[in-house]
């Protein structure tokens, strides 16, 4: 199965307010098409996370926004309040996440852990993950627990189990970050190899711009936006 | 069940704090079953002890009193009366038991009974030719069930004897009734005492004396059961009221009894209370404590997709897992120590009893109660479980 429909922001604002302030990340357009893949640069606190949260429908978009992926209107699905199920279970299906730290359940092993969302989502399918721990090099780590591995096994793990239930976008939030040079490069490749075979569209925040440029990921850079205090915005073109 | 699931296996990873849940558990309700336990034993001991004489029962009037049929008439359909019976004078209730094939004669005291008496055996019947007599008259005179002995009685002034030829219907045991007694049907004595009063009973042989058919029953007094012991207060004031006569019960024997009951009944209550609110705050600290522990665990799975529902019955299948054994394992330590209390302490209670009982029905009301409690504490959790934020995740650098 592959992802039916792209990702489209329009008018889109991300508000956090503080004790004093209210940090605000503007997007007037993003635009992902199935399979395609975006990387958001930016300095440490422009946003990126927020970004990826709001996408990844783990944060509300301020009022206004028009948000859909794979012909749900996303959006309007806070209308009904953090506490709908409508909202967990379209996380569930359309989305897949590779958090920085890998953000494993402790008490699964690596195939619980990667075989986890398809029980969410009620789409078993153990050939689909057995090919997942055999494309990255997981299969003799089948039965070890998170905390036997090292960082980057991880991340490849995380990997495997956002891609289990073949989601139509993944979400990964500086997937590399933690890794070495060498394996953040391994990682990456495998990243963009399985999703790309997938057909997921990927949205991934990174600071290390050379490798996303190195791997040729169109990218999009949060600035600062005008004269306007705690605001950035997502620019319009790549860059 | 998913979230089920997923609970457990968390649960086993971390099987200490499993453990440290069963440990709270085992601490406070331990010893609360014990406490329980030793009071149900104890006192079920001696409320048993006098349940089963039926002495701690009765009401006797008290002095000379006359009574007549219509004094008596009312109390009949009194619902806390188990058995009632009137007396005779008491000058006239002592006569002479032979066995008919003995020559051994002793005096023994003629008490008037019936079907309902609880001196006597449940189901027990007695007729005006069968009687129940005391064990120990039963010993002196080598009486066993269907013997026959003939009670005998001589009156100033009348030429014959009132022989009475009996057979003896059944042997009371010992801790029913003491002395040299024989339980008859109180029309029995009703004859015996107008033989004293000098009127004629051709049936017996006594043709001389007063025509029997003028004669008027007068009772000098009652003696009456009560239902059970918690009637037996009440109950004797409202005869004494009705029949305006004094009495004699053990009322302040077993209302003595009952208010140690109840005293013992309100402290281990109160303790109850108190470890309640004891164990329900720890625990909710405990429960709380560990959703805080596993806000990262709990914030993926969220990111995952499980909705709210799913989250809050994460902490609440965990709670009721540590809950169920540490009913197991407190029950079962109840047991060990209940033996051990039986073993030093348990001699001394009456008919041999358990000194630490709790039955089958108590201890699932206790198990309920604990669970609710359980419930109750994770229940504050599961709030806090629901309200896990998946953006945690992301945002949180380990």
């Amino acid at each position: 199965m592959t992802a039916q429909g792209g990702l489209t922001v329009r008018n889109g604002a991300i508000e956090v307010a503080d004790v004093d302030r209210v940090f605000r990340v503007e997007i007037d357009a993003l635009d992902l098409p199935p399979g395609g893949v975006i990387a958001l640069s930016g300095a440490s606190g422009s946003g990126k996370t927020l970004v990826l949260e709001v996408l990844g429908l783990l944060r509300p978009p301020a009022r206004g926004t028009l948000y859909a992926a794979a012909g749900n209107d996303l959006a309007a699905l806070w209308s009904r309040g953090v506490a709908g199920d409508d909202l967990a279970h379209m996380r569930a299906t359309l989305f897949g996440f590779v958090p920085q730290t890998g953000g494993l359940l402790p008490f699964l092993d690596v195939a619980d852990n990667i075989s986890l969302p398809q029980r969410i989502c009620d789409r078993p399918d153990a050939a689909w993950c057995s090919e997942l721990m055999e494309r990255l090099g997981l299969t003799d780590l089948r039965k070890l627990w998170p905390d036997a591995l090292s960082i980057g096994q991880r991340q490849r793990v995380a990997i495997a189990r956002a891609l289990a239930h073949r989601p139509a976008f993944v979400i990964a939030d500086e997937p590399t970050a933690a890794l070495d040079a060498q394996s953040a490069d391994q990682v990456m490749a495998l990243l963009l190899e399985v999703a790309r075979d997938t057909g997921a569209g990927l949205l991934l925040s990174s600071h290390d711009t050379d490798r996303v440029t190195r791997f040729g990921i169109e990218m999009r850079r949060l600035a600062p936006f005008g004269d306007k205090p705690f605001t950035t915005r997502l620019e319009a073109a790549p860059c | 069940m998913l979230i089920t699931w997923l609970a457990l296996k968390d649960l086993w990873r971390e099987r200490f704090y499993l453990f440290c849940n069963c440990a709270l558990l085992v601490g406070i309700l331990v010893p609360l079953l014990v406490l329980f336990g030793v009071k149900n034993g104890v006192y079920s001991a001696l409320i048993g002890e006098m349940m089963e004489n039926p002495a701690y029962l009765q009401i006797d009037t008290a002095g000379n009193v006359t009574l007549s049929e219509d004094d008596l008439a009312p109390l009949r359909g009194w619902t806390e009366i188990a058995f009632m019976t009137p007396k005779v004078r008491t000058q006239f209730d002592y006569m002479n038991v032979r066995q008919n094939s003995g020559r051994r004669i002793r005096q023994a005291v003629i008490v008037p009974s019936g079907t309902g008496d609880p001196t006597l055996p449940p189901g027990a019947r007695l007729d005006n030719s069968n009687v129940a007599v005391s064990a120990l008259l039963a010993r002196q005179l080598e009486l066993t069930p269907g013997a026959s002995v003939q009670l005998i009685s001589q009156a100033e002034g009348r030429p014959r004897q009132l022989v009475l030829d009996m057979r003896v219907g059944l042997v009371l045991e010992d801790r029913a009734l003491g002395g040299r007694a024989v339980l008859v049907p109180f029309e029995t004595l009703d004859l015996i005492e107008a033989f004293y009063d000098a009127y004629a009973l051709p049936d017996y042989g006594i043709e001389s004396g007063k025509d029997i058919a003028g004669r008027v029953p007068a009772y000098s007094g009652a003696r009456i059961y009560a239902r059970d012991l918690e009637a037996l207060p009440g109950l004797q004031t409202r005869i004494e009221v009705q029949l305006g006569v004094t009495t004699h019960a053990r009322t302040a024997d077993v209302t003595s009894l009952l208010r140690l009951g109840r005293n013992l009944t309100l402290a281990l209550s109160l303790t109850a209370a108190i470890a309640t609110l004891g164990l329900a705050a720890a625990l909710t600290l405990s429960f709380w404590s560990e959703v805080a522990r596993k806000r990262r665990v709990l914030a993926s799975l969220a990111m995952l997709g499980l909705t709210r529902r799913q989250l809050a019955l994460f902490p609440v299948v965990q709670a009721l897992v540590a809950a169920a054994l540490g009913l197991v394992l407190s029950f079962l330590l109840y047991g060990i120590a209940g033996r051990m209390a039986q073993h030093w302490f348990g001699q001394g209670l009456p008919g041999g009893r358990n000194l630490s009982v709790i039955s089958m029905g108590q201890a699932v009301m206790i198990s309920l109660a604990v669970l609710c409690i359980v419930a109750l504490a994770a229940a504050v959790a599961a709030w806090r479980a629901q309200r896990s934020d998946p953006a945690l995740v992301l945002r949180e650098v380990s």
